[in-house]
């Protein structure tokens, strides 16, 4: 995204030229993060804090905007490294409570009792946004890893054919709950020799998947050691979440 | 243009194939089912033999190419290879070894059966066919994986035979017991 053009930004009343170049960096970091993860953000807000429903999106703005505006905050993110997903929720929500108090003191319209009276409770609401940001983490792979596949500037010719196999495949029969293409098929529709080159294929695909996946994961969470972890976290939450839920 | 709809596809994804999504970049994860393995198998069988071996080091795969040549062998399959009434030993020792690289590894190509499979069928076409034992295993060892890979109702019938022709031949010749060193008789 480039921080040229302001209509593209999720921040659109920053001068850009007031900022020195590390806040600058900073803030192209953090405006595609939250372009991208917006949604969960948004999740998170509304589930936090339903009365708010309909100023959801101007507070979410309002939060990128101060939080960039403050230095330190990324830097303190980026110490926790690995959480950044909490960190995010924690400093939202601290967020929309101290705009609230603020409000309250000018004039009382809502209480904060009566916000958070219908609250869901706070486990549900963690689960909400982290169900969300892993759909969105995968969306983004995904989306990253056809892109690549398709590059017609790419060097390897047998790229897209990778990513048809990863879609009938994989994407499929998980996303569609469609019926996997037996193996026969496979070999007609891709024209494969043996089951090495098959299999290489298949292998390939995971690989290309396992590397969007990290790369995509590593741009919030940082070092590989914190983005391994965070990759092992999310597996761990969904899989909870798949035992909760039967 | 993307043509997949990833995240309305993801949107609906219940928890349970979101984890098995994320575990999708595994690569120990199986590939192929268990119902397909009697596809692979079929497959293996009629890929061409320099397709798959051919990916030895090029003195060895310069040496595969002039014995399929030599024995009107190219681009003809493995299966070719072990019903051929005098295959090349070289060949045959050369997919032993493709298939023993297959078996019990992370990164294999090959479902460690079929790799199985393939792995004692060369031995037994050799043993059969040649009269020579390329591998070190003993004679209950070979057995065993003779009779293991006999009860794979996907290796075909004629396979099946030459499994049965080698276990036939091992209980009329096993092989001597080497006799006990002098040092090792009791007095």
């Amino acid at each position: 995204m480039s921080l040229d053009s302001s209509a593209s930004s999720i921040f659109p009343r920053t001068d850009w030229a007031e900022l020195g170049a590390a806040a600058t960096a900073d803030a192209a970091r953090l405006d595609r993060l939250i372009r991208l993860y917006w949604t969960p953000l948004r999740i998170f807000l509304v589930a936090s804090f339903p009365s708010l429903k309909d100023q959801a999106d101007v507070l979410l703005q309002e939060f990128a905007e101060d939080k960039i505006l403050k230095t330190g905050w990324l830097q303190r993110a980026d110490r926790q490294r690995g959480q950044f997903r909490d960190f995010l929720k924690i400093s939202l929500r601290n967020f929309v409570l101290d705009r609230l108090s603020r409000t309250e003191a000018r004039r009382p319209p809502v209480s904060l009792e009566e916000l958070e009276a219908d609250l869901p409770g706070p486990e549900e609401t963690a689960e909400a946004f982290d169900l969300t940001w892993v759909r969105t983490v995968l969306a983004e792979t995904l989306r990253r890893m056809e892109a690549d596949c398709k590059d017609p500037s790419a060097e390897q010719p047998r790229r897209s054919r990778i990513w048809e196999m990863f879609r009938i495949r994989l994407l499929e029969p998980l996303l569609h709950d469609a019926p996997q293409v037996p193996y026969e098929q496979l070999i007609a529709t891709f024209g494969l020799k043996s089951p090495t080159d098959a299999s290489n294929m298949l292998l390939s695909a995971k690989r290309i998947f396992k590397a969007h996946l990290t790369r995509v994961i590593k741009e919030y969470a940082g070092q590989d050691a914190a983005t391994a972890e965070e990759i092992r976290a999310l597996e761990e939450f969904v899989t909870r979440l798949a035992r909760k839920i039967g | 243009m993307s043509e997949f709809d990833s995240a309305g596809a993801l949107s609906k994804s219940p928890p349970k194939s979101l984890a098995a999504f994320l575990a999708a970049g595994e690569e120990r994860a199986r590939l192929w089912r268990p119902e397909e393995l009697g596809a692979i198998f079929r497959h293996q069988m009629s890929a061409p033999v320099l397709m798959d071996l051919g990916g030895f080091d090029p003195a060895t795969a310069a040496r595969l190419k002039t014995l399929s040549h030599a024995q009107s062998l190219l681009l003809t399959s493995f299966l070719d290879l072990f019903l051929h009434p005098v295959p090349p030993v070289e060949l045959l020792t050369l997919t032993k070894d493709f298939a023993k690289g297959n078996m019990d590894h992370p990164d294999a190509s090959l479902p460690n059966e079929v790799a199985a499979v393939l792995y004692y069928v060369s031995i037994a076409a050799a043993y059969v066919r040649l009269d020579q034992r390329i591998s070190q295993l003993g004679d209950a060892e070979f057995q065993r994986g003779l009779e293991w890979s006999k009860g794979k109702p996907w290796v075909e019938a004629r396979l099946q035979r030459l499994l049965d022709e080698a276990l036939q031949k091992l209980a009329r010749h096993p092989t001597p017991r080497p006799l006990p060193r002098a040092e090792d008789k009791k007095p």
